[in-house]
């Protein structure tokens, strides 16, 4: 019709224009250095508000586990929280909210990261705690014993009642044999039983050290006051060796894997997940990991994307629909389809659709308009992110850690808007094979003591 | 994935938070009101972006007793059609239009309100797009049937999904047992969403989608004049004023109780138990709102740092998240405390929140931990105010609330206020451990 004739006229101008605007953003007002013990520093001054954030990210996450000791990168986060020889057990939350600082951690697949948020003037206050722990970390083994009964309910909240959760477990465990991305980021519960606080101290000793770390700042903060504090507090901690990492590359698939999860549920979930390619530090210029990320928004990037228009809207086969990749990681990548089935239809209707959607794609191709819209988005959102430093930070941080600099990251955003519907569509038709699948069914189960419960 | 549930936790978490603030530095404009409708406005032009939230006094407190989600619907589908004497578009163009302008433009539904929400570009061209399309949008939606059917489906399917879920049962039977009849305890179900018809919404949204029903708030690269201009298009097409809208009950506080009474269990076969007690509390603007705030920052709002989690999770190891919270809106809000553990250890951790709990209604906090509770508050203040989508919170919390425009100018101020004295009145005058609701959800052990 002719408004959007209009707007695909309006799109064009406006990704044209704010492509210029967006590139050489980050690289005027970020600066990095390194310290003479491996430290990497880098700081993104912005001065809209007095407020800070300063985050560690060590290079250690579930994929440098083995079997076994599966999630004690993550039980090792807890117990960053548990006392150094001068900060005693609890002590390090208590002195960090009293100087009004908001902090957290998190552990993924590719590392663990510590932040504290504040106002620009406790900067140094929160900065010495962190380093303290970087290398004095010294818990008992009471605490431990403690924590991990904290880490087992945070396991039974977030995976042994959550039917998601379970499917994603056992989704992730049979698509890969080998690589470490098969164990969940919060361990097996076996694992965690049999952990012992040796287990966490030997993980902290092995990869806790200035090489292995990367101090990332933003915010109202002069660069050269900022290095200086960094240097007198994380600077003299001294460097060690590290673990060796194996490669540990998955072998080739050979044919369509399915696992079938029967947990507590009412509608049956389908996922489908194949082995595609990320992008790599060392080839930034292979168009294919972005034309998977433009076909993921194709199919799942805004309310009248193809699955949900096609799925649930027209034919009505799912109730929910998703699709996921994420081109940035340390381990193998997975483009990931998955539905929430609807009332009455089968797991092979919504296979016949999810497949039908995506031959479109790979037969038929995709729309100008459709690629131009999601390009356009993407190009709002350069705008939209620098509204949160702490999430800056994080951009910088998972980019960082999966091998890329933080100046690979207008380069990539560049490189998004030159991608065609040609080579979105050819990867469609390339990687999206039942060679490399693996399908994940949720078989929903009757728990037979809600009902009771809702109807009081 | 997504699910429709997402959008209503979105809401209770708007309502939960103790948001207040916006800064000297940033004062809240008050622009003229246009056909009763009232606008506010923070103007920050480092970035070339603009928030608009438009509040709409039509919240699942004005449900019907037999429509229970009527509220909630009419508000959801707002953007899923609209069909007016200028332009047809259907829930496709719409979203294909916002898309194209890079925008976000989301609807909800709380309690209290509906609300749409734009994030945008500030370039004329593309802001006016934007708004353009939400005045559609909040003034001719369609209603089409064959797209309310489709909702009633998603949202049907995703209620029998949610009532497998600990966390959402244990919610729906903690808010029935604090609400009772009050509107806020008559959830939508099933059964009320199938009754539903495009007549029932088109009448709601003739009813209460009204200018003088409306507050837009604002922040971001925009003058003064313009966003006079956007408040005015956004309302423009809007009936000023309509039929009188009955008032709404109050809600009675929580009585006193027998245990017997006030205990509810609920069996269910989950690894963990889900606890929740609480009862009803007060609106936003009550006087004695710091006292609370800063009382619960000690006993269980402190992150880390509060009474509940040293006693739950630092001393114990029991849970991994425990809380406690005030929700005070508009009208009174209630207090809720909180945690999940292995269900062995479900009446050991009652006891030890029980026992928190009481001791803190009766003794309130200790000096180093009212200390420690402004020291966090007021040093942690400009976090508050620090980007475009916490000021737009603060701002909507300020003007849906009636408080002063000048609340974030003195929000240090009377924190800093605050004495043991007035915690202590303040959680003995509302709270009370015999009219606390108590819900244990899990497995009989």
């Amino acid at each position: 019709m002719r408004q959007s004739f209009q707007l695909l006229f309006f799109g064009f101008m406006l990704t044209s224009q704010l492509a210029l605007g967006a590139s050489t953003q980050s690289i005027k007002d970020t600066h990095e250095y390194l310290l003479s013990n491996g430290l990497k520093l880098i700081i993104k001054e912005d001065h809209r508000a007095p407020t800070v954030a300063h985050m560690v990210w060590y290079r250690a996450g579930s994929i440098d586990e083995f079997n076994g000791r599966t999630g004690v990168a993550h039980v090792l986060e807890h117990m960053m929280f548990k006392g150094t020889e001068k900060v005693k057990a609890g002590e390090f939350s208590r002195l960090v909210a009293a100087e009004g600082g908001r902090e957290n951690a998190f552990t993924s697949r590719d590392y663990t990261a510590f932040f504290q948020q504040v106002e620009k003037s406790k900067l140094s206050k929160v900065m010495q705690l962190e380093a303290d722990r970087m290398v004095n970390l010294n818990f008992d083994d009471a605490d431990f014993a403690k924590e991990i009964q904290v880490v087992m309910e945070e396991r039974r909240l977030r995976t042994e009642d959550n039917p998601d959760s379970l499917l994603n477990e056992s989704l992730m465990a049979t698509a890969l044999m080998s690589s470490p991305y098969r164990h969940p980021i919060i361990g097996w519960m076996n694992d965690l039983v049999n952990m012992q606080a040796s287990d966490a101290r030997q993980w902290y000793q092995q990869w806790y050290a200035p090489n292995n770390a990367t101090v990332i700042i933003t915010g109202d903060v002069d660069p050269d006051q900022t290095y200086q504090l960094v240097e007198k507090y994380y600077g003299g901690i001294r460097a060690h060796a590290l673990p060796v990492r194996k490669p540990q590359l998955e072998p080739e698939q050979k044919g369509v894997k399915q696992v079938h999860v029967k947990a507590p549920a009412d509608s049956a979930q389908l996922v489908m997940a194949w082995k595609v390619p990320r992008l790599q530090p060392d080839n930034i210029n292979n168009d294919e990991p972005y034309a998977l990320e433009l076909l993921a928004a194709v199919l799942d990037g805004y309310d009248n994307a193809r699955l949900n228009r096609t799925l649930v809207k027209q034919a009505r086969l799912a109730d929910n629909v998703d699709a996921q990749y994420d081109m940035i990681s340390r381990g193998p990548a997975l483009f990931i389809v998955g539905v929430d089935l609807a009332k009455g239809k089968t797991i092979a209707q919504a296979e016949a659709g999810i497949r039908q959607a995506l031959a479109e794609v790979a037969n038929n191709g995709v729309l100008d308009s459709e690629l131009k819209r999601i390009q356009t988005r993407l190009l709002a959102n350069q705008v939209y992110k620098r509204d949160s430093i702490f999430g800056q930070a994080m951009e910088i941080g998972g980019f960082e850690m999966a091998g890329f600099s933080w100046q690979d990251l207008d380069t990539v955003q560049e490189r998004m808007q030159t991608i065609t519907p040609a080579q979105v569509q050819a990867v469609a038709k390339k990687y999206l094979i039942d060679s490399t699948l693996t399908i994940a069914i949720l078989d929903p189960q009757t728990r037979q003591s809600a009902k009771a419960g809702v109807q009081q | 994935m997504k699910s429709y549930f997402d959008s209503l936790v979105l809401g209770a978490v708007i309502a939960i938070g103790w948001v207040t603030s916006a800064q000297a530095a940033l004062p809240i404009q008050q622009l003229d009101s246009y056909k009763g409708a009232k606008a506010y406005l923070v103007q920050t032009q480092s970035l070339p972006m603009l928030d608009i939230e438009i509040s709409i006094d039509a919240g699942s407190r004005y449900d019907p007793t037999a429509k229970a989600g009527l509220a909630s619907l009419t508000g959801e589908l707002l953007n899923k059609g609209i069909s007016s004497s200028k332009s047809n578009l259907t829930e496709a163009q719409i979203a294909d239009q916002i898309a194209d302008l890079g925008a976000d433009i989301n609807v909800g539904v709380t309690g209290e309100r509906a609300l749409i929400r734009i994030r945008c570009l500030s370039r004329p061209d593309i802001r006016d797009r934007a708004v353009q399309l939400a005045r559609l949008m909040l003034s001719s939606p369609s209603y089409d049937p064959v797209v309310l059917n489709r909702e009633k489906q998603r949202i049907s399917a995703g209620l029998l999904e949610a009532e497998t879920k600990p966390d959402f049962v244990l919610d729906r039977r903690f808010r029935k047992a604090v609400y009772g009849d009050y509107p806020l305890g008559n959830f939508l179900t099933v059964q009320s969403i199938s009754g539903l018809s495009a007549s029932d919404l088109k009448q709601f949204h003739q009813q209460f989608y009204r200018s003088d029903r409306v507050i837009v708030s604002m922040v971001g690269d925009v003058s003064q004049l313009e966003a006079q201009e956007i408040m005015q298009t956004l309302v423009r097409d809007l009936p000023q004023t309509g039929p009188t809208i009955p008032p709404l009950p109050q809600l009675a506080r929580s009585p006193v109780e027998n245990l017997s009474e006030r205990e509810i269990s609920i069996p269910f076969d989950s690894q963990q138990a889900h606890i929740a007690m609480g009862m009803t509390a007060v609106a936003r603007n009550n006087p004695d709102y710091f006292p609370l705030m800063v009382g619960n920052y000690a006993l269980g709002g402190g992150g880390f740092v509060s009474r509940l989690m040293n006693e739950v999770r630092e001393q114990r190891g029991l849970a991994y998240s425990v809380f406690s919270y005030f929700a005070p809106g508009q009208e009174t809000g209630i207090f809720q405390a909180g945690l999940q553990t292995k269900n062995d250890q479900a009446s050991m951790a009652l006891d030890v929140m029980t026992e928190t709990i009481s001791q803190f209604i009766a003794k309130g906090p200790n000096q180093s931990e009212l200390d420690a509770a402004k020291a966090n508050l007021i040093n942690g203040f400009p976090l508050r105010i620090d980007n475009n989508r916490k000021l737009l919170d603060n701002v909507s919390s300020i003007v849906w609330n009636g408080l002063p425009l000048n609340t974030l100018d003195t929000w240090t101020e009377q924190v800093n206020a605050v004495t043991r004295e007035q915690i202590e009145a303040a959680f003995q005058k509302y709270l009370a451990m015999d009219r606390m609701k108590i819900v244990v959800l899990g497995a009989k052990q």
